[in-house]
């Protein structure tokens, strides 16, 4: 073996070792699991085929997701070019607005919207005071509010490889294709959204995966159908104790979410995304 | 590369073997565990019956938070229990005693249980406080009182407003059949004619609930600031937020009342200690120390005589309030939350 291989086993052998430990070994026997029901192996996979509860909460997962997916990758866009043009003291201002969020519990951010967002809270009061509107608008307990919640907890998510992107892009392309006569839409169109490319699909990736397993947020913001994939799992362990149903949920999860990204690598450069240099 | 694997392997289980030898050692010292709701509940639980449990036999004991059914399913299965004494909602009795997570109860050793009515008493299980899922309103939306009985609170023309509810079909499927008329010693045994009737019932009210409720502290926080108008709510709850001066009524009226239930685990190393507690928690010097903390209130009946007239209003068990009130059969309520679980959720998603 070479040195540099060996040196490369050394580095990556803590990690590897605590993730099969700690990660791969309990996901393996979490998945067998599904194949224990008493029913027999695929019991399981039947009740949950056979549960229109289940498959719509699926969809209405995998919408959910995609919503705010497109819109915090829209909000994050503007946000994460402003960082790249900053400097000194704008930018660490700047930065900081958006990290600083990022620091504080879900769990407060999301109570704290509920503050917010109530029928008698100050953006209700804000809105009838300057004639806006004359009923309190329904910000709470709907998807309004589940999108509002879920929009901010992700957004530096996709503000920061974003800006990782954009802040490497070499402003002289722009002025080249300035001179070669392209005009703004097509410098950006042709130089500049290409270049940024990989953070975005980085960014949306990330926010994409992480909306699929939320939980909190939408337990406390949300309605009567705002159910996540997560929640039905998580009534299926703690509610029904049917271990082995929740099992089978989570691995079809698992199995539908590796689906969609493997068709969505196929169809768009995710690697210069997730892997981009 | 084949003996740094072997040494990585056998390094990790090394690891693992010292941290079982750990995991035993804690177990056999570890202190008698408590483990209850939290909140207005676990405060009058830890003041009348497990401080001065711990007092008289001179030893500590732990009260942790928050019950949960599949912790103690968790807990049995791998064979670590540590939880001796669970309170849960009545519903886990009889899922624990058909599912075999819970240890069944040597009566002999609870002599104290043989002066409960029958209901509060089962082979897995022993109701300890009473308490109830009532309704409560905001008082400012409500200021000269808000529905007294079920029926009033599915009339949104008399008393117009955002409601809560319980998020699952519990506490519901009663409160439903209470309101199309049900007779209350008609409510139980379940029958899939009365839980369609109930689903029907809900689904009537549904544009009109904004929110479905999980957690006991939410019902008094949503109805003062003002985002519900009325909800279904936690007796306990209710009286303290009205004690912190909360803008909020209630009334026991059409209440559907439940105890608190006190189980063992399976496989608790001190399961006798754990029914030495559940015993003292029913002697009548116990259960009428409740009175004083003025939340959730005796399992016995006796109890109650001793209360003033104040006191006697917040009372499950006193006869003014439980006459009119329905008591929740916890072993039908396991059989209809198991069977229309699907059928609720579907409601729910719309």
């Amino acid at each position: 073996m070479s040195r540099h291989r060996l040196e490369t086993v050394c580095l990556l052998a803590p990690a590897l070792a605590f993730l099969l430990l700690l990660f791969v070994v309990p996901l393996a026997r979490l998945f067998s699991l599904a194949f224990t029901d008493e029913g027999g192996a695929f019991a399981t996979f039947a009740i949950l085929a056979e549960s229109e509860v289940y498959r719509r909460v699926m969809v209405n997962t995998l919408i959910v997701a995609v919503a705010v997916t497109l819109i915090t990758v829209v909000l994050a866009w503007p946000v994460a070019y402003a960082l790249s043009r900053l400097k000194g003291f704008w930018f660490a201002l700047a930065l900081y607005g958006v990290l600083f969020p990022f620091w504080i519990s879900v769990l407060v951010r999301t109570f704290s919207w509920m503050i917010l967002l109530e029928r008698n809270g100050p953006i209700n009061r804000l809105l009838q005071g300057i004639g806006v509107t004359d009923q309190p608008l329904a910000l709470l307990f709907n998807d309004t509010g589940v999108m509002i919640g879920m929009v901010h907890v992700l957004l530096p998510y996709a503000i920061m490889p974003l800006y990782a992107a954009m802040v490497r892009i070499d402003r002289r392309l722009l002025l080249a294709s300035d001179g070669l006569g392209a005009g703004l839409f097509d410098t950006f169109r042709r130089v500049y959204f290409p270049l940024a490319l990989p953070g975005l699909l980085g960014g949306a990736t990330f926010v994409f995966l992480l909306s699929l397993g939320f939980f909190i947020t939408p337990a406390l913001l949300g309605g009567a159908n705002a159910i996540t994939l997560s929640m039905l799992i998580a009534s299926f362990v703690t509610d029904r104790l049917a271990w082995s149903l929740a099992a089978a949920g989570s691995l079809v999860l698992l199995v539908v979410v590796l689906v969609l990204l493997g068709l969505a690598a196929r169809l768009l450069p995710l690697d210069k995304g997730m892997l981009a240099r | 590369m084949r003996r740094r694997t072997f040494l990585a392997t056998a390094a990790a289980a090394g690891a693992m073997t010292g941290l079982g030898a750990f995991r035993n050692a804690a177990r056999a010292d570890r202190p008698f565990t408590f483990t209850s709701w939290g909140g207005a509940l676990s405060d009058a639980e830890k003041a009348a019956f497990t401080d001065p449990f711990a007092a008289l036999k001179g030893i500590e004991i732990i009260n942790a938070s928050p019950t949960e059914t599949a912790k103690i399913k968790a807990m049995v299965e791998s064979g670590n229990v540590e939880w001796d004494l669970v309170d849960v909602g009545g519903r886990t009795v009889w899922q624990g005693g058909e599912d075999g997570f819970l240890e069944q109860l040597d009566m002999s050793k609870i002599p104290n249980a043989a002066a409960l009515e029958k209901g509060w008493v089962s082979p897995y299980g022993i109701a300890t406080s009473t308490g109830a899922s009532i309704m409560a309103w905001s008082s400012t939306a409500f200021p000269d009182g808000g529905p007294q009985s079920w029926a009033e609170f599915w009339d949104v023309k008399r008393f117009p407003g955002p409601r809560g509810l319980y998020k699952y079909f519990y506490y519901n499927y009663e409160a439903a059949l209470l309101a199309a008329g049900v007779k209350r010693d008609e409510v139980f045994p379940y029958t899939t004619e009365k839980a369609d009737m109930a689903l029907a019932k809900v689904k009537e009210l549904k544009p009109h609930v904004s929110v479905w409720w999980g957690a006991g502290a939410q019902p008094p926080q949503l109805l003062s600031t003002g985002e519900l108008a009325l909800s279904s709510a936690w007796s306990g709850r209710m009286l303290a937020a009205e004690a912190e001066g909360a803008p909020v009524g209630h009334t026991y009226k059409d209440g559907i009342a439940w105890a608190n239930w006190w189980v063992i685990p399976k496989g608790s190393p001190k399961v006798d200690l754990a029914h030495e507690l559940l015993n003292f928690a029913l002697s009548e010097e116990r259960q009428a120390e409740l009175l004083t903390l003025k939340t959730y209130g005796p399992v016995l009946g006796a109890a109650t005589a001793g209360a003033d007239e104040e006191t006697k209003k917040v009372l499950v068990m006193t006869p003014e309030n439980i006459e009119n009130m329905l008591i929740l059969n916890e072993e039908e309520a396991n059989k209809y939350s198991r069977a229309y679980e699907e059928q609720w959720n579907q409601l729910m998603l719309g």
